[in-house]
């Protein structure tokens, strides 16, 4: 019997190796990708997965037979997939048309009719297309946000902002811009570090968004205390940090970014009072990179520079440091991160700005002078939907979408709490316990640890009572028996 | 070692003025027994960080390696007593590092006992029951403490506030300790490297 098992064995290894190789040859993602694409575990360690986007496609002046791009500095995607590029070196908006696959040149805006003469931008170097349908321009060195009509005709213009909180060489220097349903303008400025500046439909001034408070520690606090006046003003002064990209989702609310030095939180989603009201687990960063080397070109925390609101509460921002791009969903897990620097096509050299359009991920890079179209992989876009299904309330159906996940990247531990959840809400716990430890979800876990215990005592309730009046009885009856005994002998 | 040795151990644990004194001067301590508790404390230490119920335990398990974990307990209570028995010399203190030792060993009994079960009763915890879990490790690791303090008070024969000072005197010595080792451990090493760069010459130039 031995003897016949090896010899199918020995004429089963030829085709089981020839079989293996043919299954070997099939494309795999990883083969054609100019970046690592990677995600971090609960214990912050990288963790390899297959790749979420792929490049797909470049756009450069060239590409749309215009003057190239010189030092673009933002761009921004209409609903249905028109393109404007802010290119500021050559002072123009330029304008795309997006449709089966390729971009094709629509118009350049080099200027508007301002009350009857011609105007012309200087630097402009954010752009934002609101809901009812104009388009607003930083218009960076002509201190002012200019609003323009579809066909070009000026609606508004911001321009200097009067507040008494101003220092008197205030210079108003917009850099980026977004518009809420209402058309309240949010502008980020060059030198502001009160936050984002809000102007109401008619263009007044406000008042800020977002403070970002300054964090002092201790040491640094007793250090200031033991220094003296001249040493103190030569310090560095403790500032907060410039935003420095931002946007805005259907319901109003601000995404920013701002540079975090330290790594926890760059990413801020701030409601109309001006509050930070991201979600995240408790001691999770929201920073682009969770490890990384400290010091060096390639070191440093990442340099969150534009953030995209894409839908179902799905957000990704574009890292400057390492050229990443990192995805999260609307409870701040990191979903996915693809993107490098390079020279290789799809790689970047300064990324500037991010947008999203349909499964596509549009980036901005200014050396470069293009934008850079990824599409999104099998494995993007079964997160997305899983994302999505999940943010809409549809855990049952997030499950088969979460186990699809699963089967390609085996290490996803947002898809074990999402499968774990749903066997919890339909009452398997000891399933959900399983994969909820899997996705390292204690708080869940526990919940449903807690659900399978009562299960478990209520089921065996009996045979426990039983086996405690079992015992105490018996060593009861043995207590006396033994007694009775030693009083026997006694007695003798 | 024998059978009532380890009977007085639990003596010991349980009435440490008089217990430690009894291994002090009568010889009712013994060193192995010690050593095998420091032993068993490394290994119960080392199961509790990888196998304590999945919500009271934050421990990354690809940092846990038990070998690495019992060698340096014993490392640390070496150097512990080696610390304190030449403080204590210079200090009149009456204690033997035979002593020392062996009341390090001992007062770690508590733990060895109860770091187990807790692990035990962690399995069967969810959130919110967590205190039940810590309590029992905070009753333990302050019971050792208690335990070392008094150990040391009595087979030095010291006053409280004198084993305080001296307590705090071996945490000083401990760092020169191991301050001299890293010094050592570098010399060795730039003679080992003169030795076998004369000895690479010698090969290259015959």
């Amino acid at each position: 019997m031995k003897k016949r098992d090896s010899i199918l064995m020995m004429i089963m290894i030829p085709f089981l190796t020839i079989a293996f190789f043919v299954n070997g040859i099939q494309v795999l993602a990883d083969d054609e990708v100019p970046y690592v694409t990677y995600n971090f575990d609960y214990w912050e360690d990288i963790v390899y997965t297959p790749a979420a986007y792929l490049p797909d496609s470049n756009l450069s002046g060239a590409v749309i037979g215009t003057t190239n791009f010189s030092s673009p500095q933002d761009l921004c995607v209409t609903e249905d997939g028109i393109l404007y590029i802010v290119d500021t070196g050559n002072n123009r908006i330029v304008v795309c048309n997006f449709y089966s696959g390729t971009f094709h040149f629509v118009r350049e805006i080099t200027g508007f009719d301002h009350n009857g003469s011609k105007d012309t931008f200087n630097g402009p170097s954010g752009i934002c297309i609101s809901q009812n349908e104009r388009i607003y321009i930083a218009d960076t060195n002509n201190k002012r946000v200019v609003a323009l009509e579809m066909d070009g005709t000026l609606y508004q213009i911001i321009e200097n902002p009067q507040s008494e909180s101003f220092s008197d060489d205030f210079e108003f220097k917009p850099t980026k811009v977004t518009v809420d349903y209402a058309d309240r303008a949010y502008v980020i400025a060059a030198g502001v570090f009160e936050g984002i500046m809000c102007f109401d439909a008619n263009g007044e001034f406000t008042g800020y968004s977002g403070t970002i408070n300054v964090h002092i520690t201790p040491i640094e606090k007793i250090w200031r205390k033991f220094s003296t006046k001249a040493q103190r003003a030569r310090q560095t002064l403790f500032i907060p940090t410039e935003f420095t990209g931002v946007d805005i989702d259907q319901k109003g609310f601000i995404y920013a970014t701002n540079i975090d030095s330290e790594g926890t939180q760059s990413v801020r989603r701030l409601n109309p009072r001006g509050e930070d009201v991201i979600k995240k687990g408790d001691g999770v960063k929201i920073s682009g990179d969770k490890f990384f080397i400290p010091v060096g070109d390639y070191g440093g925390a990442s340099h969150i520079v534009d953030v995209v609101y894409r839908e179902h509460g799905i957000y990704s921002c574009i890292d400057s440091t390492r050229g990443r791009i990192f995805t999260y969903d609307h409870e701040g897990n990191l979903l996915y991160i693809f993107g490098g620097l390079g020279s290789q096509s799809g790689t970047f050299k300064t990324p500037v700005a991010i947008e999203s359009y349909d499964d596509k991920i549009l980036a901005l890079d200014a050396q470069r002078g293009e934008v850079l179209c990824f599409k999104s992989t099998e494995y993007g876009q079964l997160i997305n939907d899983a994302v999505s299904l999940r943010y809409d309330g549809d855990e049952k159906q997030a499950v088969e979408v979460w186990k699809k996940v699963l089967n390609l990247n085996a290490n996803f531990e947002l898809a074990y709490v999402g499968i774990g959840k749903a066997y919890l809400s339909s009452g398997d716990n000891k399933t959900a316990m399983k994969y909820l430890k899997l996705g390292m979800d204690r708080e869940y876990y526990s919940i449903a640890y807690k659900r399978y215990r009562n299960e478990w005592l209520k089921e065996h309730l009996n045979m426990i009572l039983t086996a405690g009046i079992v015992i105490i009885g018996g060593s009861v009856i043995f207590n006396k028996v033994r007694k009775h005994r030693k009083g026997d002998k006694k007695y003798e | 070692m024998n059978k009532k040795k380890i009977k007085y151990l639990f003596h010991v644990v349980s009435h440490p003025f008089d217990g430690f004194y009894e291994v002090r001067h009568r010889e009712q301590g013994s060193v192995l027994l010690a050593l095998i508790l420091i032993l068993l404390f490394g290994l119960s230490f080392s199961l509790n960080r990888q196998y304590a119920g999945f919500v009271v335990n934050d421990i990354n398990p690809r940092t846990v390696n038990t070998v690495t974990e019992v060698i340096a307990i014993f490392a640390f209570v070496l150097l512990f007593s080696t610390a304190n028995w030449s403080i204590t010399c210079l200090m009149e203190g009456e204690g033997r590092f035979k002593d020392i030792l062996t009341i390090t060993g001992y007062s770690m009994t508590p733990m060895v006992l109860t770091f187990l079960p807790a692990t035990l009763i962690s399995q069967f915890i969810a959130s919110g029951e967590e205190a039940f879990y810590y309590l029992l490790l905070f009753v333990s690791i302050g019971w050792f403490v208690i335990l070392l303090l008094i150990g040391v008070m009595t087979i030095h024969n010291f006053t409280i506030g004198k084993t305080m000072i001296t307590l705090c005197l071996t945490c000083v010595s401990m760092l020169v300790i191991i301050f001299l080792l890293s010094l050592l451990l570098s010399l060795v090493q730039q003679v080992y490297l003169f030795l076998e760069s004369i000895y690479t010459e010698i090969l290259f130039r015959i």
